[in-house]
């Protein structure tokens, strides 16, 4: 759901300079309806790695529709007018009796809501609770979902690509974009193009309400059956005390069992119109021949006059330093976080070599905090820029016989040292020459380069992603002294201290 | 048709291409061919026997990747000192070495963005390296060095079981941490070296010594397959490969090492409940599989496909998350047995009361292939997606070479993957219904539940009744927590 801080360091430390330019030949074009097409032609591998991307993500959200975004990425998967049912016109029908259905059940829900609020029913999904009318109502869904399962060609867009040999059908949801992905066969392209367009095109969202269960299951693996999910979750609510970054990616669990499919069509057609996409393709085409079939394909999606409304809420300055302290069934730990800046501005450079001068077994934080003092049995840092902000993250594990504070007072120590004393051209140089050998790794592997590349769509421009080794390698020592001065006083910090919950 | 025609239709097509047709099986495309790569096309030995894979990519990016295999793992540890192995898998890189102490060898590894990796597993392990090509000769010394001289520093070694002892309070956690303990027990028996788990005591027992025994016992030549590619020139590697990794002779405490053990336990089928106070829980299950060489191996691999091995397309996920909305995901799938026969396994997550239900409609799948003949339309769509998505799992040559170590060090046939796709195509309905009954038999699984486990037991009282002990008839048995630091059954 969110991309991995370490991972986003590690993305970020790449450069064009000094060995010898290697520039990543993306060829750029817009269709007339305004997507945008980015294609890398490359012959190592007869494969080729596609993909778009949309910009939208849960930070286009509200309270009550949270989740939304996330959901929507699974209703993708379930067909169109034409893939995924054996009788398009009942189903269309059938749609339409289950979304009726659902809005009765949606007044008996409200009914429950209201108990619940005057206390008098502890859960209102405990079927205990429920009316007879209610029940009933559930039985006619059941019954409406069942006829809608004989006309279902189940799975159909996952079946056609298998056969055509493609791999890795998936996708994913961040705060600020939807990517969508597959691996095909060189020769397979033009059935990406047909499976895509016609997804964008014709997409009908059926079996809504048996997947907003796969998504509360999912939700549990992820976060509330695991030991920090929901207090990381919360964590994440205090730190963004205005911003749609607040709630998760997933949603909170009463908004996406409410939700509806009439939400989910106005989502779409708000914010997946071709000119809110980009699509990308790295691999094994010729790039004219390739182009001219997307064109064929993705060219004829109507686009839309108005534009996706735009995220403007903006993060006001905290009014206090704030904490959190939690108990769980998991390793003691905490979590220093400072908020930054989005990952395109210009301070984004110098706030990811920071994070590296501090990464890594020769890094200050390991070096101080696990092989000196002992006093962690690990420590690291990370800066994750996102669309519309960042967090700097400072953390560690104490080893036996040591506080989480005591982990505290060190990590915040050895910034405070670089605020004071700046860093060594050592330091700076190691980092240069890490983003040296990463210019040459982001570049190797098909899949990687395509999602990098959607990562930048979704967050600005993939010149961004091109360009970033050469802004990395104009830090200088004085950048990260003053950038370490300028983002990291308590104003902007919010602490987690996670302790060990004793066994009973 | 005259030549001009030809050549305004291709332009036309250029610019335009035709007009989409209206189901995706319309189109058609232009075929694809791969040839399996051939092992002893990369194949090489250096002159002390060393077997080593070459793929050499002189136009590629400048990197160079080496790997050096290792026959030997934790099968081999002494009772008592379980751990042994990772721990000194990962010190041999973590402890310096005997010219480069450890923060000096931290500090020029990372100041030259490479990477020198050691691990051991089970049965197997591998020091690996990642250079610039420019930076190649002091790389290989460095790794070398690793490879051959660790120093196993005392101060290192201690920061490491203090931080494995962090993990081992970790241990029950996750449920699906539980499960790594109590699965291998079920299935191969406690006495096995798979269930041997590294505890508070046997992590406090092992000593620098140790390490350094158990690295001298592995480097011997007969142990070690290599791999590597990159940029550089053939001949100029092997060369290279053969003054150093060549050049190695083993030392006296060197071994050869044994065959994995495999295990004599008679399971017990049944279904094993561990109580976790979780909202979801962890379900695995398994039966007794083949192995790789197995004259059944593709029908059998066929019929998984079609039951749980496909994702989105196999009938588990089909019912259990599409129609059902039960889990986000459950998957099944044959191991290749690689030193005695494997597993046929499944995994799923889902809410605790959802587990018996989940579980009858996972064995009603399992007998409906066994009891029907699967469609042709259903057979043609699986052995396609194997057929079809065979080149790309190859990948880059950096991947073959590794594949190819990787199965001679473990000992399958060297041309083993030659007519693959011959034989899965050949494949029929019956084979599958054979692999089926053969396979699939519910009296063996063995069923691990991780959850809450009065709410699993108990199953889904109103929508789908039916408590888990009913599911099959199968014993069922609570097993109790493990103290994370003795294994020691919690009362």
């Amino acid at each position: 759901m969110f991309r991995t801080p370490g991972r986003v360091a590690a993305a970020a430390l790449c450069t064009l300079a000094p060995l010898s330019a290697q520039d990543i030949p993306v060829t750029e074009r817009t269709l007339p309806n305004g997507m945008r097409v980015l294609m890398v032609e490359r012959h190592d591998e007869p494969t080729i790695s596609c993909g778009w991307v949309a910009r939208v993500g849960s930070a286009d959200e509200r309270p009550g529709i949270t989740g939304i975004a996330h959901l929507f990425e699974h209703m993708m998967f379930k067909g169109t007018k034409v893939i995924g049912t054996r009788d398009a016109k009942r189903d269309a029908e059938l749609n339409a009796l289950q979304d009726r259905t659902v809005g009765e059940i949606r007044k008996e829900l409200d009914t429950l809501r209201e108990k619940a609020r005057r206390g008098e029913i502890a859960d209102i999904n405990d079927p205990g609770a429920r009316s007879p009318r209610h029940q009933q109502l559930l039985a006619e869904l059941d019954k409406l979902v069942q006829e809608q399962r004989g006309l279902i060609v189940k799975d159909e867009l996952d079946k056609v690509y298998k056969q055509a040999g493609a791999t890795g059908l998936n996708a994913n949801t961040t705060s600020d974009r939807t990517f969508y992905h597959i691996d095909v066969p060189a020769n397979k392209l033009e059935l990406w193009a047909w499976l895509e367009a016609d997804r964008l095109k014709n997409a009908v969202f059926r079996e809504f309400y048996s997947e907003r269960d796969v998504v509360l299951e999912e939700r549990r693996l992820r976060v509330e059956a695991t030991p920090t999910g929901k207090v990381q979750e919360t964590f994440n609510a205090l730190i963004w005390q205005a911003h749609p970054y607040s709630w998760p990616v997933i949603g909170w669990p009463s908004d996406i069992t409410t939700v509806t499919r009439d939400q989910a069509d106005n989502f779409f057609s708000t914010y997946y119109a071709p000119n809110n996409i980009t699509a990308i393709i790295v691999g094994d085409f010729k790039t004219e021949e390739a182009f001219a079939t997307l064109q064929t394909y993705f060219g004829g999606i109507p686009s839309r006059t108005t534009l996706a409304p735009r995220v403007t809420t903006l993060e006001p300055p905290q009014g206090a330093e704030q904490r959190l302290v939690a108990t769980a069934n998991a390793m003691p730990m905490v979590q220093v976080t400072h908020k930054t800046v989005p990952s395109v501005h210009k301070d984004a450079a110098a706030l990811d070599v920071l994070s590296s001068i501090l990464n890594g077994q020769s890094g200050r934080l390991n070096l101080e905090l696990v092989v000196r003092k002992r006093v962690a049995v690990n420590a690291g840092a990370g800066n994750r820029g996102m669309k519309f902000g960042g967090i700097f993250y400072l953390g560690g594990v104490p080893a036996p016989g040591h506080t989480p504070e005591e982990v505290e007072g060190l990590l915040l120590q050895e910034v405070e040292r670089i605020q004071k004393e700046g860093v060594t051209g050592q330091e700076l140089q190691k980092v240069k020459n890490q983003v040296q050998a990463s210019t040459y790794a982001r570049m190797e592997n098909n899949a990687d380069l395509r999602d990098q590349l959607a990562e930048a769509e979704g967050a600005g421009s993939y010149r961004d992603f091109l360009e970033e080794p050469a802004r990395l390698n104009a830090v200088t020592r004085e950048d990260v002294q003053r950038v370490a001065k300028a983002y990291f006083g308590p104003e902007s910090r919010n602490t987690m201290v996670i302790r060990r919950k004793e066994a009973k | 048709m005259a030549r001009a025609t030809i050549l305004a239709l291709l332009v036309s097509g250029a610019l335009l291409a035709q007009a989409p047709p209206p189901r995706p099986e319309q189109l058609t495309f232009k075929p694809l061919a791969f040839e399996v790569p051939r092992a002893a096309d990369f194949k090489a030995k250096l002159k002390n026997g060393i077997p080593v894979y070459v793929a050499a990519d002189p136009a590629g990016v400048p990197f160079v990747r080496l790997r050096v295999f290792i026959r030997g793992g934790s099968f081999l540890e002494p009772r008592g000192k379980e751990g042994l192995a990772s721990l000194t898998g990962m010190q041999m890189r973590a402890g310096g070495t005997a010219m480069t102490p450890a923060a000096a060898l931290d500090e020029r590894l990372e100041f030259l963005a490479g990477d020198i990796d050691s691990n051991i597993g089970d049965t197997s392990g591998a020091v690996a390296m990642e250079f610039m090509e420019k930076d190649l000769k002091e790389g290989l010394d460095l790794f070398m060095q690793v490879l051959t001289r660790p120093a196993f520093a005392q101060d290192r070694l201690d920061q490491a079981k203090e931080n494995l002892l962090q993990g081992l309070q970790a241990r029950n956690d996750k449920t699906d941490g539980i499960a790594k303990v109590e699965l291998p027990r079920l299935l191969n028996g406690e006495d096995h070296f798979s269930s041997a788990q590294m505890t508070g005591a046997s992590l406090k027992a092992i000593t620098r010594e140790d390490l350094a025994a158990f690295h001298a016992r592995l480097l011997h030549p007969e142990n070690l397959v290599v791999s590597v590619s990159g940029r550089f020139k053939k001949e100029a590697m092997l060369d290279l490969l053969n003054r150093t990794l060549g050049a190695l002779k083993p030392g006296a405490a060197a071994q050869v090492s044994p065959r994995v053990p495999a295990p004599s336990f008679r399971r017990r089928p049944g279904i094993y409940v561990v109580d976790k106070d979780v909202p979801q829980s962890l379900v695995r299950f398994a039966l007794p599989g083949l192995r790789r060489t197995d004259p059944d191996w593709h029908a059998a691999q066929v019929m998984n496909q079609i039951l749980g091995g496909s994702g989105f397309t196999s009938r588990l996920m089909k019912k259990i998350r599409s129609d059902e909305g039960l889990t986000y995901g459950i998957g099944t799938g044959f191991s290749d047995g690689a030193h005695w026969k494997g597993n046929w396994s499944g995994s799923v997550q889902t809410k605790n009361r959802s587990v018996a239900y989940v579980l009858r409609l996972a064995l009603a799948e399992l007998e409906r292939i066994k009891a029907q003949p699967v469609p042709p339309e259903e057979l043609a769509v699986i052995k396609d997606s194997i057929v079809q998505a065979f080149p790309s799992q190859w990948g880059k040559k950096a991947n073959v070479v590794n594949l190819f170590a990787q199965e001679q060090l473990t000992g399958w046939p060297e041309n083993g993957w030659a007519g693959y796709r011959e034989k899965i195509q050949a494949v029929t309905a019956e084979d599958v219904q054979r692999a089926a009954r053969k396979y699939l038999d519910p009296a063996q699984l063995v069923i691990l539940v991780v959850g809450k486990a009065g709410e699993a037991e108990a199953g889904d009282g109103k929508d789908h009744p039916g408590a888990l002990k009913d599911v099959a008839p199968l014993p069922l048995t609570r097993l109790p927590l493990r103290d994370p630091l003795t294994l020691k059954p919690l009362s």
